[in-house]
């Protein structure tokens, strides 16, 4: 059921919140997609030999975000979900994928 | 004489890095601004649904422009930059990552910057498509609902500031080794 402070035309606020999360969780695969690879534990391969790794690490990240994102809109759309809860969590999973890109936090490892 | 005045690889640099990137940023500011300036109480103001149209559409031109760009960066301009000079060759002009490498005040250039600049990109991009899909799906509702609005505010937000930086790397780099 719609509350008073999240509705669309279906109602629900749950579409928005799987776009959200999911471009958190996007964002996190990216910093761990490069945090992997720095460390030596898994190096993604080049899908396209002239652009190197990261065409593998980018898309391996943005296949992440596709299916973390379908799957939260499949079980969210009609729903109506706590926010806040949400928000903090797709901000967090941003700052933290970010960290992960900036190479003086991969050099500390 | 015949002497071109940009060369290709010349002009994708400015195709990703002005056209692409400043109108990102030019769409991104307009959208954080819209955001701001256009919220309204009532759902039934007339002007507000119009109001919301052009939004929604501004919001999938920032996204389609981020994408193009990171897209642009990493398959058209990045193999160049990181090319790998022949044996022995002195004149590194054409082969930026290695010019950068050469010197040990530009090693920065590479080992940060270009490093960030690989990856951010593509965090910005999956950001504005929340957003976008956001601002289409919840057209009518988008400027009245605050929680909405606040999280679409925040995504974009962070989208700019990522952008911004990305685009000064950009410009460091490409004033000390540009692609020609």
């Amino acid at each position: 059921m719609a509350d008073s402070k999240g509705t669309n035309e279906a109602g629900a606020n749950g579409a928005a919140l799987a776009a959200f999360l999911g471009a958190g969780i996007g964002a996190f695969a990216v910093g761990v997609m490069v945090i992997l690879n720095e460390s030596g534990l898994f190096e993604a391969p080049a899908l396209y030999e002239p652009a190197g790794g990261v065409s593998g690490r980018t898309t391996i990240a943005v296949v992440i975000w596709v299916i973390a994102w379908a799957v939260l809109h499949n079980r969210w759309r009609d729903r109506q979900v706590e926010s806040r809860r949400v928000h903090l969590a797709t901000l967090l999973l941003i700052a933290l994928g970010v960290l992960l890109t900036f190479p003086p936090v991969w050099r500390l490892l | 004489m015949d002497t071109m005045l940009f060369t290709g690889r010349s002009i994708w640099t400015m195709i990703h890095g002005i056209v692409l990137g400043g109108a990102a940023l030019m769409g991104l500011s307009a959208a954080l601004f819209s955001l701001r300036a256009m919220r309204v109480a009532d759902a039934s103001d007339v002007a507000a649904e119009h109001q919301t149209r052009h939004l929604a559409w501004l919001t999938v031109f920032v996204a389609v422009v981020l994408w193009l760009t990171v897209l642009v960066g990493t398959y058209v301009n990045f193999p160049p930059y990181r090319a790998t000079p022949p044996e022995g060759l002195t004149d590194l002009s054409q082969f930026p990552r290695s010019l950068l490498q050469s010197n040990p005040g530009t090693v920065w250039l590479h080992a940060f910057a270009m490093e960030i600049k690989e990856h951010v990109p593509w965090i910005a991009a999956m950001l504005a498509t929340a957003v976008a899909f956001v601002g289409v799906r919840y057209r009518s509702t988008l400027l009245i609902d605050a929680l909405l609005r606040r999280m679409s505010t925040a995504l974009l937000a962070i989208c700019f500031l990522l952008v911004s930086a990305v685009s000064l790397l950009g410009v460091f780099v490409n004033k000390v080794a540009p692609l020609e």
